[in-house]
C-alpha cells in the first residue's frame, strides 16, 4: 500500500472545495475547469487501480485506516475508514466522474451570467465527494455520510439555479430522498446491531452465521434497505420527486441527477441489499422478494414510458424516461441471484451473472446516454428559450450539432444499436432468458419488458421528431413546396426577427462536452469490453 | 485464403469507415463527395465479387473472428465473418445494388440539400447491410439488423421538414421494432440452450442434440416474427407503403432490393442451420412452423398484389408489389424443400433486379412529372421513350412471363409448395401470379399508354438524364438475361438440404403443372386488363370504384393501418389520462403552462424573482460547506489515532 490512491480520490475533491470557491470568485470559468481537472485526476487515479482489480485474487483493491472507536465491542476496535474498489464500483465511479467532468465544462456556457457561480462550482465539487464516497467505501457509516452528502449540493443546485418553482422541486427532492435515507439508516443500524461491525464484508460474513431467530430481523433489514434505496432510484410508487426535480434543475444537474445520482440507488441496492444481506435470507423469501422487484420494475418501466410518451415539457419527457430506465435497472436487479436452493444455501448461478453485468453496465450506459440527453435538451432550452416541445420543431437545420447529439442520445435511450444502452439491455434480457429455465415466473416479466422497449423507442422518436425535425413554428406560414424534392423551405428571416433573436447552435464548451458523451456512447455501444471485464471480475463473495 | 479474409472483413468495414469521411469531404467538395461514395461502392463490390470463387459450391462455412465481448457465455463472444455461399450471394447482391444506387443518386438527388447526410447514411447502410449477412453470430447480426432499421428510419425521414416523412419514419421504425423484440427473444432462448450465439456453436449444439424441443419451436416462431416485421409480411406489412416517403433511390435500395430481404436472409439462414438435424425439421413441421410460413407468405402475396392493383400511387404499386413478391419468397421457404429454398433465393435476386428497375424508372418519372399519382400521368411513351422501354422490360419480367427469371423462380416456389401439401396456398399463389400480371399492366398503361392528362400538358416532361438511365439499363439487362443464370446460381449455392439436389431441380421448373395453368390464366387476365386500362373500358373500373365490400377493403388497405392507429390512439389516450392523475396527485408544476422559460431563469436575470431567498442562500451554503470541511478535517485528524489499520 504505497500510495493511498483511493484516499487521494476521496480527499482531493474534498480539500479542493474552498479553492474552487476562491477560484470562482476570480473567474467562474477557471472554477469550472478546476472542477473538471479534479474529476480528470480522479479518473486517472481510478484507472490506475484497474489492473489490480482485474489481476488480484479477490478482484478488489482496498485501503483501510482506523477511524472511529466502536462503542459496542469491548476491546479497542475501530470502525475502519475503509475505502475499496472493485469492478462494479470502479465502473460506476468512473462514469460518475466523467459526467462531473462533462457537466462542469458544460456549465461554463450554460451557467454563464448567473449569480453565485463560485458557490455552484464548490457545490459541484462537493457532489463529487459524495458520489465517490458512496461508490468507494465499504464502511456503512461512511457510506451513509456520503449518501446524505450527495443530497446537500443537489438540493441547493436544484433550488438556486433551477427553473420556475425551483425551491419547491428541490424540497421535494430533499424530503423524499431524505425520508428514504431514514430507512437506509434503520437498515444500517440493524446491521450494526446484528453483526457488531460497520464493515460491509465483515457484516456479510457474520450475518450468514447468525442463529435462526434473527431470520425475521434480517428479512426486515433487507426490506428497509431496499425500500430506502429505491426512493433514490425513483421506482414507481416512490417516484414523485423525480419529474419535478429533474425537469426544473439546471441541465448539468439534471444530467447528474438522472445519470448517476438515481443510479447510485441501484448501485447501493446491489452493494448493500444484495451484497450484504441477501446471502443470509431464506431462499423462499429471496425468491418472493425478487419477484416483487420484478413486478415493480415492470410497472415502473411502463409507467415512465407512457408518461414520457405524452409529456410536453422537453425535460419532463426525459425525466419520465429516467423513471422508465430505472424500471429496466430494477428488472435487472430482480434477476440478480435468482435463488437456486443448492443444499440450503444460495447460489449465484452463472446466468444471473450475465443479468447483473447487464444491470451494472446499464447504470453506466444509461448515465452516459441520459447525461447526453439532458445536456442536449438543456442546450436546446438555452438557445431557444422554450421548453414546450409542441412549440419547437425544425431545429435540425439551426442546431445541427445538437440535433445529431440529441438523436444519438434518444436512440441510445431507446435501445437501438450501435449505441450504448442497447448492449446493456441486451445483456439484461439474455440474463432474463437464462433465468426462465430456473424460474418460470420470469417468462411474463421478460416478455413485458421486451414490449416496453417498443414504448421507449416511441417516446424517443417522438422527442426527435417534435424537437429537431419538422418545421419550426415560425416557418409553418411559409409556402410548402408540393413535393419533397426541394422541401427545404427558405429560411424565414422576417419571422425570426419577429421572434427576437436568431437561433444558433450551442456554444463551443457545450459542444465539446456533448461530443465527449457522444463518443463515449458510441464506443461503449460497439466495444463494451472494458466495462464488461471490470464488472465481470466481481465475485460478490456469494458462492454456491 | 488471405484475400478471402481480407475481402470478407473489408467489404463491410470499408463502407462503415468511409461513411465517417463523407461529412469531412462534403465540407470541401460536393462532387468529390459523390465520387468518393461511388468509389467506395466500387471497391466494396469488387471485394464482394472476389469472395465468389472461394466459396463456389462449398458446403462448409469459413469463419474468421476477432475477440469482442470477453467472458460472455463462458469463453466470450467473438465478432466474426461467416462466409458461405448464402452470405456471399447476399453480399454480392447488396454491394452490386449499392453501386447502382450510388451512381443513380448522383443524378436523382442532384440539387437537394442535406446530401452529405444522405451519402453518409447510404454508406452506413451498405456497411451495416453487408455486415448483417456476413455476421457469424446472432448478436452481431442483430446489431446490424437494427442498424439497417436505423438507416431506414433516417433515410425515410430524409426530407425532415415534411410531416409525412417524419411520421412515416417513426411508423416504420416502431413497426419493425415489434419484430425486433421477437428476434431478441429468440436470441435469448438460443443462448439459453446453447450457451453461445455463434452460428457454428448453434449448429454444433443442434447436431449434438442439445436442444429443447419446446424452446426450439419458440425460437422458430420468434425468428419468423422478426422476419415478418422486417420483410413487410402480414400482418406488419403496412410500413413498406409508408416507407415510400423516402427518396426513390432509397426505396430502390432499401425497400426493394436489400433491406426488406433481411427477413428472407434470416429465415433461409435459420432453415439452413436447423436442417442439420432432420429430427428438428420434423419437430418444426409438426409444430406447424413451416405451414405457418407458407400461409403467411401466400396471404401476403395475395394481399400485396390486390392492393397494388388498387393504389394510384406509382411508388405504392411498387411497394405493394414488393410485399407480394416477398410473400412468394416466404412461401417458398416454408415449403421445407430444396426447390422452395433455392427458388426463394433465386426469386429474391430476380426480384431485386425487376423491382429495383421499377423504382429507378419511377424515380425518373416522378422527377419528370412532379407527382406520384398515376391518375395524373398517361401517354408518357412519347415524352419518355427510353423509360417506356425499360418499364416495359420491368413489366414483363415482373409478371413472370416464361423466358424470364421470375417465371422459373415462381415455378419452383409453387411446385414446392404444392409438393409440401399446401394445395390451397399454391392455388392462391397461382391466382396471385395472374393479379401480378394485371397490376403491372395497369401501372404500365396508366403511366405510358392512353392520352396525356390535363395536368401533364402543363408540365415540361423530359426524359431522365443519362446518369439515371444507365443504372436502370444495367438492371434491365440483368432482368432479361437472369433467366439463364439459374444453373449458375444453383451451382454456386451448391447446398443440399432436405435431401434435395441443387442441379436437378432447376429442370423441374419447366415441367410442372404450374406452367400450363399460368399460361392459360394469362390470356383472360390479359384481355381484361387490356380492356380495362388500355381501352379504358369501364366494367372492371366501376367495380373497383363502386361501393362494395371488396373495394372498401382495398380502399382501406384491409383496415390494418386503421387498427394500428386505433391501438396507438388508445395508448396515447391512456397515457394522457395517467398523466392527469399523476399531475393532480403530486401537485406537479403545470406542464401546459411551461411554454416559455421565465425570463428570470435566463442569464443575467438569475435571481431577481427569488430575492427573498437570495440573501440567506449564501449563508446556508456556507454553513453546509463549512460543516463538511470540518468533518473532513476531523477525518484526517482521526487518522492520527491509528494509522495503518489493516
Amino acid at each position: 500500500m504505497s500510495l493511498p490512491i483511493l484516499l487521494s480520490v476521496f480527499l482531493i475533491p474534498s480539500i479542493s472545495i474552498p479553492f474552487v470557491y476562491l477560484t470562482g470568485k476570480k473567474s467562474p470559468k477557471s472554477a469550472a475547469i478546476f472542477v473538471a481537472a479534479i474529476a480528470l485526476v480522479c479518473i486517472g487515479l481510478l484507472l490506475s487501480t484497474v489492473p489490480q482489480i482485474l489481476n488480484s485474487d479477490l478482484h478488489r483493491y482496498e485501503e483501510t485506516w482506523a477511524w472511529i472507536p466502536t462503542v459496542l465491542s469491548g476491546d479497542a476496535q475501530f470502525a475502519q475508514f475503509s475505502l475499496f474498489i472493485d469492478g462494479i464500483s470502479a465502473s460506476v465511479a468512473l462514469i460518475s466522474l466523467v459526467l462531473i467532468f462533462v457537466a462542469s465544462l458544460y456549465s461554463i456556457n450554460y451557467m454563464a451570467g448567473k449569480k453565485h457561480l463560485p458557490v455552484y462550482y464548490a457545490l459541484l465539487s462537493m457532489l463529487t465527494v459524495g458520489l465517490i464516497g458512496v461508490f468507494l467505501t465499504s464502511n456503512l457509516i461512511l457510506f451513509y455520510f456520503c449518501w446524505e452528502l450527495m443530497l446537500v449540493p443537489a438540493y441547493f443546485i436544484v433550488g438556486e439555479w433551477g427553473y420556475r418553482n425551483s425551491y419547491k422541486s428541490a424540497l421535494k427532492l430533499f424530503i423524499f430522498t431524505h425520508a428514504g435515507a431514514v430507512f437506509v439508516l434503520l437498515g444500517i443500524g440493524a446491521l450494526y446491531w446484528l453483526t457488531g461491525s460497520t464493515d460491509m464484508f465483515i457484516a456479510q460474513s457474520s450475518l450468514q452465521n447468525l442463529p435462526a431467530i434473527y431470520a425475521d430481523t434480517i428479512k426486515w433489514t433487507m426490506i428497509a434497505l431496499t425500500a430506502g434505496l429505491a426512493v433514490k432510484m425513483a421506482v414507481f410508487p416512490v417516484h414523485m420527486w423525480l419529474p419535478d426535480a429533474h425537469s426544473e434543475a439546471p441541465a448539468p444537474m439534471s444530467a447528474l441527477l438522472s445519470g448517476v445520482i438515481i443510479s447510485a440507488g441501484a448501485y447501493a441496492i446491489i452493494r448493500l441489499s444484495f451484497g450484504v444481506v441477501f446471502p443470509a435470507v431464506s431462499v423462499d423469501f429471496a425468491t418472493m422478494f425478487l419477484h416483487g422487484l420484478a413486478v415493480i420494475a415492470i410497472v415502473t418501466a411502463f409507467f415512465g414510458s407512457l408518461l414520457s410518451l405524452v409529456a410536453t415539457d422537453i425535460k419532463r419527457v426525459i425525466a419520465y424516461s429516467s423513471i422508465a430506465h430505472m424500471g429496466y435497472i430494477m428488472f435487472g436487479l430482480s434477476l440478480f441471484p435468482v435463488a437456486l436452493a443448492q443444499g440450503g444455501s444460495l447460489a449465484l448461478i452463472a446466468p444471473a451473472a450475465i443479468a447483473i453485468v447487464g444491470t451494472v453496465l446499464h447504470i453506466v450506459t444509461h448515465a452516459a446516454s441520459k447525461g447526453l440527453f439532458f445536456l442536449t435538451a438543456g442546450g436546446v432550452m438555452h438557445q431557444t428559450e422554450k421548453r414546450d416541445i409542441r412549440e419547437m420543431g425544425g431545429l435540425a437545420s439551426k442546431m445541427p450539432f445538437s440535433a445529431v447529439s440529441g438523436t444519438i442520445a434518444a436512440l441510445s435511450i431507446s435501445g437501438a444499436p450501435p449505441f450504448a444502452c442497447f448492449i446493456s439491455e441486451f445483456l439484461i434480457f439474455v440474463g432474463a432468458f437464462q433465468i426462465i429455465q430456473a424460474d418460470s415466473f420470469y417468462i411474463i416479466p421478460t416478455a413485458l419488458m421486451l414490449i416496453a422497449t417498443v414504448f421507449s423507442l416511441a417516446y424517443s422518436l417522438r422527442f426527435v421528431s417534435k424537437v429537431f425535425l419538422g418545421q419550426s413554428k415560425e416557418e409553418v406560414g411559409v409556402e410548402e413546396p408540393p413535393n419533397g424534392h426541394d422541401a427545404h423551405a427558405p429560411d424565414a428571416p422576417a419571422a425570426e426577427e419577429a421572434h427576437g433573436h436568431k437561433i444558433v447552435d450551442v456554444p463551443n464548451w457545450m459542444k465539446a462536452s456533448l461530443a465527449i458523451l457522444v463518443v463515449l456512447v458510441v464506443i461503449i455501444g460497439i466495444y463494451p469490453t472494458f466495462f464488461m471485464d471490470l464488472i465481470q471480475s466481481v465475485t460478490f463473495g456469494v458462492t454456491g | 485464403m488471405m484475400l478471402q479474409e481480407f475481402s470478407a472483413w473489408f467489404v463491410w468495414v470499408l463502407p462503415l469507415i468511409a461513411s465517417l469521411f463523407v461529412p469531412v469531404i462534403g465540407r470541401y467538395t460536393e462532387k468529390g463527395r459523390n465520387y468518393f461514395v461511388v468509389a467506395v461502392a466500387i471497391v466494396s463490390a469488387a471485394l464482394a465479387i472476389s469472395l465468389i470463387p472461394d466459396v463456389w459450391g462449398k458446403h462448409e462455412a469459413v469463419i474468421y473472428t476477432i475477440p469482442w465481448l470477453s467472458g460472455f457465455g463462458g469463453e466470450g463472444l467473438s465478432a466474426g465473418v461467416f462466409i458461405d455461399p448464402l452470405s456471399v450471394l447476399f453480399t454480392v447482391l447488396i454491394s452490386f445494388f449499392a453501386l447502382i444506387i450510388a451512381i443513380y443518386s448522383i443524378g436523382y438527388m442532384k440539387g437537394e440539400s442535406g446530401l452529405t447526410r444522405y451519402y453518409y447514411l447510404i454508406l452506413l447502410f451498405i456497411g451495416s447491410m453487408i455486415g448483417l449477412v456476413l455476421a457469424d453470430n446472432m448478436l452481431q447480426m442483430f446489431i446490424f439488423w437494427e442498424m439497417v432499421g436505423l438507416c431506414s428510419y433516417a433515410l425515410i425521414s430524409f426530407w425532415y421538414k415534411k410531416p409525412e416523412s417524419i411520421r412515416a419514419g417513426v411508423k416504420v421504425f416502431i413497426m419493425t421494432r415489434i419484430g425486433d423484440i421477437a428476434l431478441l427473444a429468440a436470441i435469448g432462448l438460443l443462448f439459453l440452450m446453447f450457451g453461445t450465439l455463434s452460428f457454428r456453436g448453434i449448429i454444433n449444439g443442434i447436431i449434438a442434440g442439445g436442444f429443447n424441443e419446446t424452446y426450439m419451436i419458440a425460437v422458430a416462431f420468434l425468428v419468423l416474427g422478426g422476419a415478418i416485421a422486417k420483410s413487410a409480411q402480414l400482418p406488419l406489412f403496412t410500413w413498406l407503403y409508408s416507407a415510400m416517403e423516402a427518396p426513390t433511390s432509397v426505396s430502390a435500395l432499401l425497400h426493394a432490393a436489400t433491406m426488406v430481404k433481411a427477413g428472407i436472409y434470416l429465415l433461409s439462414r435459420v432453415i439452413l442451420i436447423f436442417s442439420v438435424a432432420p429430427a428438428l425439421i420434423s419437430v418444426l413441421n409438426e409444430a406447424l412452423w413451416f405451414p405457418t410460413i407458407i400461409w403467411v407468405g401466400t396471404l401476403t402475396a395475395l394481399v400485396g398484389a390486390s392492393l397494388a392493383l388498387h393504389t394510384t400511387d406509382i411508388k405504392g404499386v411498387l411497394a405493394y408489389s414488393t410485399v407480394s413478391q416477398i410473400g412468394f419468397m416466404m412461401a417458398g421457404l416454408g415449403a421445407a424443400a430444396m426447390q422452395g429454398w433455392f427458388g426463394s433465393l433465386y426469386h429474391m435476386i430476380s426480384h431485386a433486379f425487376f423491382e429495383g428497375l421499377g423504382f429507378l424508372i419511377a424515380g425518373g418519372l416522378i422527377h419528370a412529372v412532379g407527382t406520384r399519382d398515376m391518375r395524373l400521368m398517361g401517354g408518357l411513351r412519347n415524352a419518355m421513350p427510353l423509360s417506356f422501354i425499360l418499364m416495359g422490360i420491368m413489366v414483363i419480367t415482373t409478371s413472370g412471363l416464361p423466358p424470364f427469371a421470375s417465371f422459373f423462380s415462381k415455378g419452383l416456389i409453387i411446385t414446392s409448395v404444392t409438393e409440401s401439401g399446401g394445395v390451397f396456398p399454391s392455388i392462391i399463389l397461382i391466382a396471385t401470379t395472374g393479379i401480378t400480371f394485371a397490376y403491372c399492366f395497369r401501372m404500365f398503361s396508366l403511366v405510358f399508354m392512353g392520352e396525356e392528362s390535363g395536368y401533364l400538358k402543363l408540365q415540361r416532361v423530359h426524359e431522365s438524364p443519362t446518369i439515371m438511365l444507365i443504372p436502370a439499363a444495367i438492371l434491365a439487362g440483368f432482368c432479361i438475361y437472369w433467366g439463364v443464370g439459374e444453373p449458375a446460381v444453383a451451382n454456386f449455392l451448391g447446398v443440399t438440404i432436405f435431401g434435395g439436389d441443387a442441379l436437378g431441380i432447376i429442370y423441374e421448373a419447366f415441367f410442372n403443372i404450374e406452367t400450363p395453368i399460368f399460361l392459360t390464366l394469362l390470356l383472360p387476365i390479359g384481355i381484361i386488363a387490356y380492356y380495362s386500362y388500355f381501352k379504358r373500358y369501364n366494367g372492371i373500373r366501376n367495380i373497383a370504384a363502386g361501393k362494395n365490400p371488396l373495394s372498401t377493403m382495398l380502399k382501406h388497405a384491409f383496415f390494418f393501418d386503421y387498427t394500428y392507429d386505433r391501438v396507438a390512439k388508445g395508448i396515447t389516450g391512456f397515457s394522457i389520462a395517467l398523466t392527469r392523475v399523476e399531475n393532480a396527485l403530486f401537485a406537479r408544476l403545470p406542464d401546459e403552462g411551461a411554454a416559455k422559460i421565465s425570463r428570470a431563469a435566463q442569464p443575467g436575470h438569475a435571481i431577481t424573482l427569488k430575492k427573498g431567498f437570495s440573501g440567506s442562500f449564501r449563508n446556508y451554503v456556507a454553513a453546509a460547506v463549512l460543516g463538511f470541511i470540518l468533518i473532513v478535517v476531523l477525518i484526517i485528524l482521526t487518522f492520527g489515532i491509528g494509522l495503518g489499520g489493516a
